[in-house]
């Protein structure tokens, strides 16, 4: 009891001293005074319309960064994310999720409703995340993880069972997900496209026209601002991810005995 | 074509949250939060909507109101009064018990309705639901008597009323 209490406060005295130093102490440098350079550098160049060839045209910096200084870099890493599915899907193959071995009664009936009910509300505001992405902080990444809520919820409630009843199954998702996946890459080669037919200078991943690659995807449409290729990437990301994880909840759901069952079943055969 | 009819309740429930979520009233949102809204409303409109009649009739709307305004001041007032009065009473007068208390609606959307503002109003909580008799478990902070009709009328009898009005 005594000793909890001496670590309890030495830990409260490590905690007081580092806020001090990092806060009051200028221990994280220059960041209370003033903007730093590399923040000038950004808040010149997210959105300035009078700069046409230094800008992403996003107010959201992190949207702008993530998806247009350093586009190839997010790339990858969804590349990455989605191999780590590929894997999942590899280690499944072959097992029909669509066996039933149970009923699948899931909870009460009040969970049921109350869960159903917020399905709508959870598309609206997932999507409005993603639609949002070039303009608020959120984005594709986030939206997905917010709608993928969906069928993990109807998984719990209702067992996995519903979800095969309204027809989401491993296919679907996976179809669904690579239909994410080949906006992001159609996204890539866009403006490489348009560089090629009008015979201009144009790089993979282009947003906004550079000096020396004059091709711009379209920043408006009509007076609302849709940031180039930020939103295509945004709302690919977002169809990708919720399916990525869709689908991940479906393999996790699927029994252990089920698997073992078919695999056992696979052994005999060969 | 009807399942889009069925999906109009669920339409303005999406674009209602979509609207409010995004805090804007841009061309932007609004064209696209209807497209939103459209499509959610499509895909969840079996699930949700069976009778869209029920769903747009004005006279339920309007009980519904009623209903929110009795719940949300006269029914929470005497609960929270009811349990206030029992804590700070010296003695505490408290007997707790799981009773069963019976309900007369079919309607899945009333007996969620009802199960949810028992529990929602402090002193009373459904710990399960008996579909087959129907039949609430409900937690009662003070057991007057277990039999149906006492529990019916202290428990139930007040939400029912308006709910099937409602969703009945």
């Amino acid at each position: 009891m005594k000793k909890d209490m001496i670590v309890a406060v030495c830990l409260a005295i490590v905690i007081v001293i580092m806020s001090y130093i990092a806060t009051l102490g200028g221990g994280l440098g220059p960041l209370f005074n003033g903007v730093r350079p590399l923040t000038i550098i950004y808040l010149n160049t997210t959105l300035n319309i009078h700069n046409p060839n230094f800008t992403a045209m996003s107010p959201e910096a992190v949207t702008a960064i993530v998806w247009d200084y350093r586009g190839l870099d997010t790339l990858f890493e969804t590349a990455v994310f989605y191999l780590a599915i590929i894997g999942s899907v590899a280690i499944y193959r072959g097992i029909d999720e669509k066996l039933r071995i149970s009923e699948g009664f899931g909870l009460s009936k009040i969970v049921k409703v109350v869960t159903k009910l917020l399905i709508p509300m959870n598309i609206a505001i997932a999507t409005s995340i993603a639609l949002h992405g070039h303009l608020t902080p959120g984005g594709g990444f986030q939206a997905g993880a917010a709608m993928a809520v969906i069928p993990m919820l109807l998984i719990i409630a209702f067992s996995r069972y519903f979800l095969l009843d309204i027809r989401l199954s491993r296919g679907l998702a996976l179809a669904l997900r690579s239909v994410g996946l080949l906006g992001i890459a159609l996204t890539v080669f866009i403006p490489v496209v348009i560089g090629l037919v009008n015979g201009l200078n144009a790089y993979i991943m282009q947003n906004q026209a550079k000096v020396n690659a004059p091709v711009s995807l379209p920043a408006f449409v009509g007076s609302s601002l849709i940031s180039g290729s930020l939103i295509m990437y945004n709302v690919s990301e977002f169809l990708a991810v919720t399916f990525g994880f869709t689908l991940l909840f479906i393999l996790l759901s699927i029994e252990e005995g089920l698997v073992k069952e078919q695999m056992r079943g696979e052994g005999v055969e060969h | 074509m009807s399942r889009l009819v069925r999906a109009i309740p669920i339409i303005v429930l999406a674009y209602v949250v979509y609207i409010v979520f995004s805090g804007s009233v841009s061309t932007y949102d609004l064209v696209l939060g209807f497209v939103v809204a459209l499509l959610s409303g499509y895909l969840t409109s079996n699930l949700l909507v069976s009778d869209v009649r029920k769903a747009l009739n004005i006279r339920r709307f309007i009980w519904l109101i009623i209903y929110g305004i009795y719940y949300l001041t006269i029914a929470e007032f005497k609960a929270h009064s009811d349990v206030i009065r029992r804590i700070l009473h010296p003695r505490m007068p408290i007997n707790p018990g799981i009773v069963r208390t019976p309900y007369n609606v079919v309607n899945d959307y009333s007996i969620v309705a009802i199960a949810n503002s028992i529990t929602n109003t402090p002193g009373t909580v459904v710990v399960h639901l008996d579909e087959g008799k129907k039949i609430y478990y409900v937690h009662w902070i003070y057991v007057k008597a277990p039999d149906p009709k006492t529990t019916y009328d202290n428990i139930v009898k007040d939400f029912e009323r308006y709910v099937k009005k409602i969703f009945e």
